[in-house]
């Protein structure tokens, strides 16, 4: 039975072997793989792009201080970004469930029909949600768009859910009864956290502050992209997002202007990906 | 010999792929006619995986297409002696036809000659991979996607193509695919290739890949099973066609497992329990007298569960989803509905008709009407609808938006409210389709239109009138939605009337309440004409009023006395109203007032027709306030002769205008006589 970080360490191992070069998660909060710099830009312009990480990816409002078993503020995906996706793309992924050890005949594996779309990003694609035994365990990606830029070549992503494919492998049925290593549980490492999050996201955060950084994250991305700094400017796009997330779950977005919030986000996004795509004829172009 | 077209794809969407295979079928057979190939019959077949359509007994050949060509006048073409000139040779030798099988034909004014220009058809084995590659290229998909260089795009990545004829390979090319004879079997218990020699061993064969390529095959498996488990445990199953629908596109091989769900969480209401197994087409829940059963049907796409790994998991997943939606319900239930509403004020409903909190105010002056129209204890209506809509703000119809109006009944009754309201409360939604259930109570049934009331009249106030196909507020369904509820559950009140007097609580200020009760009507048209001839309808509707249900009394009274062609001294009934209608009618177009003193009558014929006017009118009034538009129909009859007599003694257009003004406004009394019922003039009698 193989604890988290066993898993982990699986998923690297086959990734690496299908070409991927591993890297590590971003160092800004985000609300999933998908805004990690490696993803945003990486799927945009060109060129070949091979890429696996964990990503531990905060959602707010999926706060629950700790008491729900399953559902998470901050869950760990596995990401991985296939550019251009290669016609057996779908064997690949289920090679890696494989390798994590999961009998594929010995369970019921679908691919159900989810198309993906983050109004924050600029970005949508098509494909599905895989289960295993009725349980989603990946959200498997065919990008169509990025930024607001139709992509080609398209990429494919796959998020893993780890704490989902933990607890299946573990067999236990709460996320914190996880053995995350020989040494640490789950529990023991996320469970203080989780609940100390909720209370912040739900009743602690001060609206005006962070409304206030918010603002002010805007501003030093819209100053950066004024200067052609198009990896800050992100940067501070990550930071307007998840800070609309924390606004999200303390209930301070009033209906009537979340649309106009996630359109300032998506300009961000949109105005980064586009300033990265002319940086490509520079000299030391970044990949793609 | 028969032709095979297999598009193997990534998995499809469930509830998409059943049109996607017809559409591949309409495709090839309309590229095949088009090409001019004799065929046979076409059977469709479809997985998740996989489009196919099998054709029966394809021509070797194309049709040979024969054109008419048009050469010379004759004049020009032939001589005096009739022999071809020059010019008719000329134009004989240019389609390599002989100069005997030219022809005369007129156009018009002149008369050319013709000949018949024959192209042999091609072999089918030419003209397939291109017909073929351009039918499946313009499937018609309801979104696409791309996945490589190719430039081709799908609903779902294609990956491989059988195109087979007899046993030939039809080498079609479609993006970076070329059609072969391999398909693929079951993903984990087939084999990855296989090899198919004829169109003919397609099912079969794939049969034994563990692909069950038939839909047809695949739905009566699992409605099998579903019964067995029914039988077995005596229980009932919730299914309906979307989860149906869900199972038979979700695996190639589908093998009933069954679950078990712990006592715990049966206590839950029915539906949370229906709601969370069947969400995303999982797994099929069951009930036992009325009550969650402790089974589940989950349909596993490969071999038998005989382990019973898939079981577990199955069980997991249901007792996670389960536990996640007691949650929400405990969670809900720290607060009562009552304590909900105010949240409402943060619920928009639409960005011009304000929030959901100022609908439920409209909603409940609408049933303060109705309360009174219908004879209804109003408090308790007022109190159902202002409860109606505080389940918006629960967590468990965030998760389930079907359950809407559904907890709302559950969560009044938990809260101890008085049982009336928490029935309409969750049934104030019915009926949600042309089809489905109306709310069981009259209570019930006034808040449901209540609701849609609000809905169709705020839509129109603010400009959202549904066109043509689009009506993405379902306006249309919620008006139809009214009609249904007054026809079907006989409820007898004016709906214009209502709508008059609360039009002001909207904002907008576009749409007039004539145009709602255009609106209305148009769906009252549309039920009417189910039931009655087009000029019965047209009759009554000429005379629109906000009494539905009277409408359709009325139509009935006009219909059966047609139908019935009562004879009253052995002349048709109907006919004779309609005829004396039409001579009232005629001469008093375009003059609506209906002012008269009878002082003024001169004529015996006028002051016969007042006395007959009189009689007529009372007992009419009465056969109304009973409903008894038949009634009220057969009183008229005695206006008949009186009116025959009037026209042929009474000159109506006489020049002393007073008189004239009199006679006018006094028939226009007795107009309005007939039109209580309709306009007769609208009836076509045969």
């Amino acid at each position: 039975m193989k604890d988290f970080q066993d898993l982990v360490l699986r998923c690297h191992d086959y990734w690496k072997a299908q070409g991927c070069t591993i890297l590590g998660p971003y160092d800004l909060e985000k609300g999933a793989g998908t805004f990690n710099p490696a993803t945003f830009f990486g799927c945009l312009g060109k060129k070949p792009w091979r890429v696996a990480y964990v990503e531990p990816s905060r959602r707010p409002t999926d706060g629950r201080y700790g008491e729900n078993p399953i559902r998470l503020g901050l869950h760990h995906q596995y990401q991985v970004i296939l550019k251009p996706p290669p016609a057996v793309v779908q064997d690949l992924y289920l090679g890696s469930l494989a390798h994590l050890g999961i009998i594929l005949r010995d369970h019921d594996v679908k691919f159900s029909e989810d198309d993906w779309e983050s109004p924050t990003l600029g970005a949508s694609g098509m494909g599905w949600q895989v289960w295993l035994d009725e349980m989603e365990i990946t959200q498997f990606t065919y990008f169509q768009r990025m930024g607001g830029v139709d992509l080609d070549p398209v990429s494919v992503e796959l998020a893993y859910g780890l704490e989902r494919i933990a607890l299946f492998l573990q067999g236990v049925e709460s996320t914190f009864d996880l053995r995350w290593s020989a040494a640490l549980s789950y529990g023991e490492l996320m469970f203080e956290q989780e609940r100390e999050r909720s209370v912040y996201n739900f009743e602690r955060a001060s609206v005006e502050r962070v409304r206030a950084m918010f603002e002010l994250a805007e501003a030093e991305a819209k100053d950066c992209l004024s200067a052609g700094l198009v990896f800050p400017a992100y940067d501070h796009t990550l930071r307007c997002s998840h800070l609309f997330n924390v606004l999200d779950a303390r209930g301070a977005i009033a209906v009537a202007e979340r649309e106009s919030q996630i359109a300032r986000i998506r300009t961000l996004a949109r105005e980064c990906a586009r300033a990265y795509l002319a940086l490509s004829g520079e000299v030391h172009a970044p990949v793609g | 010999m028969h032709l095979l077209v297999e598009v193997g794809t990534e998995e499809l969407p469930a509830l998409a792929a059943p049109e996607l295979a017809s559409a591949l079928g309409e495709r090839l057979i309309g590229a095949l006619a088009e090409g001019r190939l004799p065929h046979g019959e076409a059977e469709i077949y479809w997985t998740h995986r996989r489009l196919a359509v099998l054709v029966r007994d394809l021509g070797d050949r194309q049709e040979d297409l024969v054109e008419e060509v048009r050469g010379p006048a004759v004049a020009v073409g032939l001589d005096d002696q009739g022999n071809p000139t020059p010019a008719a040779l000329g134009f004989a030798r240019r389609f390599s036809v002989s100069q005997e099988e030219l022809y005369k034909r007129r156009v018009g004014e002149k008369e050319y000659l013709f000949l018949a220009r024959r192209t042999p058809g091609r072999l089918a084995g030419e003209v397939l991979p291109e017909l073929l590659a351009q039918a499946i290229r313009e499937v018609p998909c309801p979104k696409t996607m791309r996945w490589d260089d190719s430039g081709l795009s799908f609903l779902r990545p294609i990956r491989w193509l059988v195109c087979l004829w007899g046993e030939e390979i039809i080498p079609v090319r479609l993006g970076n695919l070329v059609a072969g004879r391999t398909t693929r079997g079951h993903r984990f218990f087939g084999p990855p290739k296989v090899q198919i020699p004829t169109p003919s061993w397609y099912l079969g064969g794939l049969r034994e890949a563990k692909v069950e390529a038939s839909p047809g095959e695949r739905r009566d498996r699992i409605l099998a099973e579903v019964r067995r488990v029914e039988e077995e445990h005596q229980v009932q199953a919730a299914l309906d066609e979307e989860l149906l629908g869900r199972l038979v596109g979700g695996a190639e091989w589908p093998v009933g497992v069954v679950g078990t769900i712990p006592e715990e969480f049966l206590e839950l209401p029915a539906p949370m329990i229906e709601a969370t197994l069947a969400a995303e087409g999982k797994f099929v829940p069951f009930s036992r007298d009325g009550r969650p059963a402790e089974v589940f049907l989950g349909f596993r796409d490969g071999a038998k569960d005989k382990t019973g790994v898939v079981r577990q998991g199955y069980e997991r997943v249901v007792r996670a989803r389960l536990r996640d939606s007691r949650f929400f319900f405990r969670h809900d239930r720290r607060q009562s509905l009552a304590d909900r509403v105010r949240l409402l004020r943060g619920v928009v409903y639409e960005g011009r008709l304000g929030t959901v909190w100022e609908r439920v105010e409209r909603i409940r002056a609408i049933c303060a009407h109705l309360a009174r129209a219908l004879d209804l204890p109003a408090e308790l209506l007022d109190r159902a609808a202002f409860l109606a809509k505080a389940d918006l703000t629960t967590e468990v119809v965030r998760e389930f938006p079907e359950l809407e109006g559904v907890m709302g009944g559950i969560y009044a009754s938990l809260d101890g409210e008085p049982p009336e309201v928490a029935q309409a409360i969750g049934e104030h939604l019915r009926p949600r389709g042309p089809n489905s259930a109306l709310p069981k109570t009259k209570l019930g049934a006034a808040l449901s239109l209540g609701d849609k009331l609000d809905a169709v009249v705020g839509a129109i106030r603010v400009g959202l009138v549904p066109t043509g196909s689009h009506d993405p507020y379902g306006i249309r369904r919620r008006g139809a939605a009214v009609v249904r509820l007054v026809l079907e559950l006989g409820l007898s009140v004016d709906l214009f009337a209502i709508i008059d007097a609360t039009f002001d609580l909207y904002p907008g200020g576009l749409g007039e309440p004539s145009l709602v009760k255009t609106f209305l009507l148009d769906r009252l048209r549309a039920a009417l004409q189910r039931d009655f001839t087009y000029d019965v309808v047209d009759a009554v509707l000429a005379v629109p009023r906000g009494d539905f249900l009277g409408a359709r009394a009325r139509a009935e009274a006009l219909t059966r006395l047609r139908d019935e062609g009562l004879e009253q001294e052995s002349r048709p009934y109907l006919a004779d109203l309609v005829l004396a209608f039409g001579r009232v009618r005629n001469i008093t177009q375009g003059c609506p007032q209906s002012e008269f003193n009878p002082e003024l009558f001169q004529e015996e014929a006028e002051r016969e027709l007042w006395r007959a006017y009189l009689r007529a009118e009372g007992r009419i009034r009465e056969a109304l306030a009973r409903g008894d538009y038949e009634g009220a129909l057969r009183s008229l009859h005695g206006l008949r002769d009186p009116i025959d007599r009037y026209f042929d003694q009474v000159l109506v257009m006489t020049d002393d205008p007073r008189l004239r003004q009199n006679r006018l406004g006094f028939l226009c009394a007795v107009r309005g006589l007939f039109l209580e019922i309709g306009d007769l003039s609208r009836l076509v009698m045969s």
